[in-house]
């Protein structure tokens, strides 16, 4: 069947893009998967019926299954949603080559708006060791 | 069923638990008081229960009820009362309500919620727990005790949380056995019901079951009673405040296990794992807990080493099992019970008076505090064994246990000789605490060396013990002063401990107290025991016959035998106890704990390396590996037998579309200018659109088209702000990479080619194409299942779009601004090859307002005919290709050409408008989803006619629909959009600044001071403002 090919080639380049470390190359990479799960799903309906089921335009016997064309409109749109966010990501910082990710949860940042990125950007907090912590509790 | 006593008993304990918090608001620690009240009246409701169980009436109608809950496994709410669960749910609620009325002492004065409550809720678990008839409501209340216990112990403050911490772990390992052995009793015997499950068969039947399930149930009670080698969690649990202790080790937790093993030795008191089991564990336990407690300086761990050591005898005569044995167990429960709890108040009444718990820093108490003397002399004479206490009526009948034991004579005479002897080393510490606390003075000299010792000296155990006593302090008025702190700290005198506070000193010495009485009239407790004993073997004939009396005995010989050498061993105090007390046990439990924390931490890191990485390779190469060598070798197996391919499935377009994917694909994939790669993207987009098409799906293909053309507005949005090249990949990462994609896209390509196109079209197919129409009234039949027969899938997908749309907000919204628009482009513009200055050509280029004119022109004709185009394709969803997806798309498409056509970054609409879009896009859904109740149920579309037309309740799910997506593309243009990024002096907003916006509404003022703030409303002056004290202008009367 032609068509599995084609799913062969778009998950073929989904996978390469994804296996790259730029975000945004794996998200080009998510929308070529998606394509590729898309027509899995169309393929689901048997291809060998091709008209529309459109009930005043199209013959009931050559109609083709509209069961997955419901699904796979559902996840167009989902795909869509989940490349939009998948973009934010991207754009936060000034690289998304970048190995680190600044961290989340600040609030505010009104004491150190200042300009240069300081070093301890991704900077990781480790979890602290129970021992330490025990020690701590000594301490107070 | 509002006869039933234990029903009112538990009502009772949930309304304390729900009142808890209104009382400590109003009433502080004296709530308490009110708490004690509540548990009473609990008792009281209780006794009607009792009575039946007394007499032997067995009445089910006052003493049992049970509610279905999970019907379909046949589990049932059911409490029962029987003479076990009498005599436990006694002790927790008098006991509890002594604890409480002393709590009104001893806590510091105010809101004391986090005891209360969890104190209430703690009981009221421990009573669900020993009346539980059902063996899961049994493990729930059993869990609940577990949690309960843990948050009073962290609540006391740093030193308490790793203590804490270290009884959940070990307290919850019990749980898991219980849950083992639960789950397994459940299916083996196909109830949940206790009562069937105790008189089953299979305990006579199945000796390798019943010794499984033993073994488990035992390992769960000895967790929760603190046997070796699980008693580490006990002593650490000092870290909570006094009446904690006094609860949890005298009255509650511990005695969960106690109940546990007291239940379910009906099935296993002949089982000679479990007899080994609890005797061996228990007499270990009663010595290591005997011979640690003697080592103790501090007082309330000395208790809790006590605790111990008399929690192993008690567990040592269930494991005998015999009716004397349990008789004896059940008695020294009770007895424990009482002198226990009193003793640890008491340790609290000497620490408020004394200032500290440590025997080497404290005064001789004996003038100073003359009650507490007495009261505390009284409970050790119990806790010793000896006349005229409750605690010697229970310690003989526990060696009279001992010598029933079974088997061989040797037997029994091995388990009282080893209950004797770890009596004499209760009576030493007995003498200990007396002697130590009232009696001995302190030595200065050898206290100055201790101190000087311990300054230098780094003794980490026990520092860390003694500092794990003072968490105490923050819920105590007392602080013990620790080694190495200023000797001056302690007091120097006898005469400067103040007498103890009435209420705390009657309360701790009304349990003591009530053991001198019940010693000469024990025959009291006949009853009650015996019923207990009962309940525990199910056939029991005996009668007690509890007296103080019992003439000249082999017990009584062996209870002259400890008190001769305890003695001794008191007399001997000053020279044996400091020899101990410099040797602290090698191996402390915390310290256990700590290292297998440390391994598995260890361990773990070892595990996590792998994949300890943020490379993508490391984590998909694996999964996608496997994932093709499984699709290709089923390939292989499944070749020969596959139904042959349906007739049509290849068309020639299908092949050409190949060919143009394939081109279209290894672009997006080799470009590495991002613009390059994004448009080979666009163009994979539009070919899978003409596929969609070819495949018969109009609607699916509109979608598609529409999605590919506001991703690529939104692609671009991000790119302005990204370097404009992708780095290249190293070599060896190519390679990887494309070894894994070739692999990947084979198995998936098989994967199709294997499991389909080789049937008929399917019957739902069938279904729909036939009967559409007539029950819908419309033609387009993939509309109609997304918003009739599917519509729940089609609610699903638009939450899963307004969530998207939020997480941006969300996300962008908690990140520093300056991560979010680092400053600077990261490469300068490439110079374009452009006519002179002041030409419009160069105009047209380089500046943005003349950049965007022609779009703006175009956006002037266009924006109303996209308008109309989407109002229609909305309208016509139903009958043609449309719907409320391909609307709005064509209506976001609106919104993003608006964007594109001004010629600065501005937002398009309010700020909070697309987050209400959002929200009102899903509630529409829901609520039409609401209306369809008016018919079938949820979502049920209802037909009907308006002015000629057919109409359905699915458009106005449709509009959901609509808002919903319009509400992500503003989103996604007005937060992705911003220039500020790129450098743009004009810019007036920032990234994180419109996403604060975006929840909060407009914000005034520079970025740096409003982030996340409304500015202030000003208000007028009024009588609960606070402008003189805040520095705020008021607002005044009059124009500015």
């Amino acid at each position: 069947m032609i068509l599995s090919l084609t799913v062969a080639v778009l998950v073929a380049g989904g996978v390469y893009l994804l296996l790259q470390r730029s975000m945004v190359r794996a998200v080009f990479g998510m929308t070529l998967l998606s394509h590729a799960a898309n027509f899995a799903l169309l393929i689901t309906g048997v291809p060998g019926w091709r008209a529309e089921p459109l009930t005043d335009a199209s013959s009931r016997a050559d109609m083709a299954d509209p069961l997955p064309q419901a699904f796979v409109l559902t996840a167009i749109v989902i795909t869509m949603a989940v490349t939009v966010f998948m973009l934010a990501l991207a754009v936060i910082g000034r690289d998304d080559d970048m190995g680190t990710h600044p961290e989340t949860g600040a609030t505010r940042d009104a004491e150190e708006h200042d300009d240069d990125v300081p070093a301890d950007i991704g900077h990781e907090v480790a979890p602290r060791d129970a021992a330490e912590h025990e020690a701590e509790g000594r301490d107070a | 069923m509002l006869t039933v006593s234990v029903l009112w008993t538990l009502l009772i304990l949930l309304a304390t638990v729900a009142v808890t918090p209104v009382l400590d608001r109003v009433l502080g620690r004296s709530a308490c008081w009110i708490l004690a009240a509540l548990y009473l009246a609990a008792a009281a409701a209780l006794l009607p229960a009792t009575a039946a169980v007394l007499t032997g009436a067995g009445d089910d109608a006052v003493s049992a009820f049970a509610v279905p809950w999970a019907p379909q496994w046949g589990v049932e709410l059911a409490f029962r009362a029987d003479g076990i669960g009498i005599v436990f749910s006694m002790i927790a609620l008098v006991i509890g309500a002594v604890v409480l009325a002393y709590s009104t002492r001893y806590l510091e004065r105010g809101r004391q919620l986090s005891f209360s409550l969890v104190m209430a809720l703690f009981t009221l678990s421990m009573v669900g727990l020993v009346l539980a008839d059902d063996l899961v409501v049994l493990f729930i209340c059993w869990e609940l005790t577990s949690i309960a216990s843990f948050l009073l112990i962290a609540r006391s403050g740093p030193a308490g949380q790793a203590a804490s911490l270290r009884t959940l772990l070990i307290t919850f390992l019990g749980g898991l056995s219980l849950l083992v052995a639960v789950s397994l009793m459940v299916m083996r015997l196909g109830t949940s019901s206790l009562q069937e499950v105790l008189a089953s068969e299979i305990w006579s039947q199945d000796p390798a079951f019943t010794t499984l399930v033993g073994l488990l149930v035992g390992i769960a009670a000895c967790t929760k009673s603190a046997q070796f080698p699980f008693h580490v969690w006990l002593p650490d649990a000092m870290a909570a405040a006094t009446p904690v202790s006094a609860y949890l080790h005298a009255a509650a937790v511990v005695k969960a296990g106690i109940f546990l093993l007291l239940r379910f030795s009906p099935a296993f008191h002949d089982v000679l794992a479990w007899n080994l089991l609890l005797i061996i564990a228990g007499l270990i336990t009663a010595f290591v807990g005997g011979a640690l407690a003697l080592q103790q300086r501090d007082l309330k761990k000395l208790m809790a080493y006590s605790t111990v050591s008399q929690l192993g005898l008690i567990v040592t005569l269930i494991g005998v099992g015999t009716e004397a044995a349990i008789l004896a167990a059940v008695l020294h429960t009770i007895a424990h019970a009482l002198f226990k709890s009193g003793l640890f108040m008491m340790v609290g009444v000497i620490d408020h008076g004394a200032h500290t718990r440590e025997l080497r820093r404290m005064p001789a108490l004996l003038r100073a505090m003359p009650g507490a003397f007495a009261v505390t002399l009284l409970g050790c004479m119990s806790m010793a064994g000896l006349p005229p206490m409750l605690g010697f009526v229970s310690k003989e009948s526990l060696l009279t246990g001992a010598l029933d034991a079974g088997g061989p004579a040797w037997v029994g005479w091995a388990v009282a000789l080893g209950i004797a002897g770890a009596s004499v080393l209760t009576f030493a510490y007995c003498a200990k605490i007396v002697l130590g606390a009232f009696v001995d003075r302190r030595d200065e000299e050898a206290l100055a060396r201790v101190d000087a010792a311990d300054a230098g000296a780094d003794e980490p155990i026990d520092a860390g013990d003694s500092h794990a006593a003072d968490a105490d302090a923050t819920s105590g008025a007392g602080a013990s002063s620790g080694p190495g702190t200023d000797p001056t700290g302690a007091l120097t005198r006898a005469g400067d401990a103040h007498p103890a506070d009435r209420v705390m000193l009657w309360t701790a010495a009304l349990p003591i107290l009530a053991g001198l009485p019940l010693a000469l009239v024990v025959g009291v407790l006949d009853t009650p025991v015996s019923r207990a004993m009962e309940a525990a073997l199910h056939d029991g004939e005996e009668h007690a016959h509890l007296a103080f009396w019992h003439g000249l005995t082999p017990e009584l010989g062996l209870t002259v035998g400890v008190i001769v050498l305890g003695a001794l061993i008191a007399l001997g105090r000053h020279r044996l106890l400091p020899a101990l007390e410099a040797r602290p046990f090698p191996c402390d439990g915390a310290r256990v704990l700590s290292a297998v924390d440390r391994l598995a931490e260890r361990i773990a890191a070892v595990l996590v390396r792998p994949i300890a990485s943020d490379d993508p390779m490391r984590h998909l190469a694996a999964i996608l590996v496997c994932f093709s060598a499984v699709a290709l070798s089923s390939l292989a197996v499944l070749l020969g037998s596959l139904e042959p391919i349906t007739e049509g499935v290849n068309r020639p377009i299908d092949g050409v579309l190949l060919v143009l994917i394939a081109g279209a694909t290894l672009l997006v994939c080799t470009r590495l200018d991002r613009l390059g790669a994004a448009v080979s993207l666009s163009g994979v987009g539009i070919l899978a659109t003409v596929q969609i098409l070819a495949l018969g799906a109009p609607d699916v293909a509109l979608t598609q088209l529409l999605v590919e053309s506001l991703t690529i507005i939104v692609i671009m949005l991000v790119l302005q702000k990204l370097p404009r090249r992708f780095e290249a990949p190293s070599r060896p990462r190519r390679a990887g990479a494309v070894t894994i994609a070739v692999l990947a896209g084979l198995a998936a390509g098989a994967a199709t080619f294997l499991f389909a196109g080789r049937r008929d079209r399917s019957e739902v197919a069938e279904y729909y194409i036939a009967n559409t129409e007539e029950i819908s009234g419309g033609h387009n039949i993939v509309n109609v299942i997304l918003v009739e027969f599917r519509a729940l899938d089609t609610l699903g997908e638009l939450s899963v779009l307004g969530m998207a749309g939020v997480a941006i907000v969300a996300v962008l919204s908690s990140i520093r601004h300056r991560y979010v628009d680092p400053h600077g482009r990261p490469e300068p513009d490439p110079p374009a090859a452009l006519r002179e200055d002041g030409t419009s050509a160069h105009r047209a280029i380089t500046s943005a307002w003349s950049n965007a004119a022609a779009l703006q022109m175009m956006v002037r004709i266009t924006a109303p005919i996209l308008a109309l185009l989407s109002a229609m394709l909305f309208l016509r969803g139903h009958n043609a290709p449309g719907g409320g997806f391909i609307a709005a798309l064509v209506g976001s498409a609106i919104v993003a050409l608006l964007y594109l056509s001004t010629s600065r970054d501005r937002q398009i609409g309010p700020p909070r408008l697309p987050v209400y879009l959002i929200g009102s896009g899903v509630a529409v859904a829901v609520a039409a989803g609401i209306l369809g109740f008016v018919d079938a149920g949820f979502l049920a579309p209802l037909h009907g006619y308006l002015l000629g037309a057919h109409v359905s309740s699915s458009m106005i799910f449709d509009a959901g629909v609509y808002l919903a997506v319009l509400g992500l593309v503003m989103v996604a243009v007005n937060l992705l959009g911003t220039s500020a990024a790129v450098g743009d002096p004009d810019s007036e907003e920032e990234t994180r600044e419109r996403a604060d916006e975006t929840i909060e509404g407009e914000l005034e003022g520079p970025l740096e001071t409003s982030r996340g703030e409304r500015a202030p409303r000003p208000r007028r002056v009024g009588a609960g403002t606070a402008h003189l004290s805040s520095g705020t202008r008021p607002k005044e009367v009059g124009r500015r």
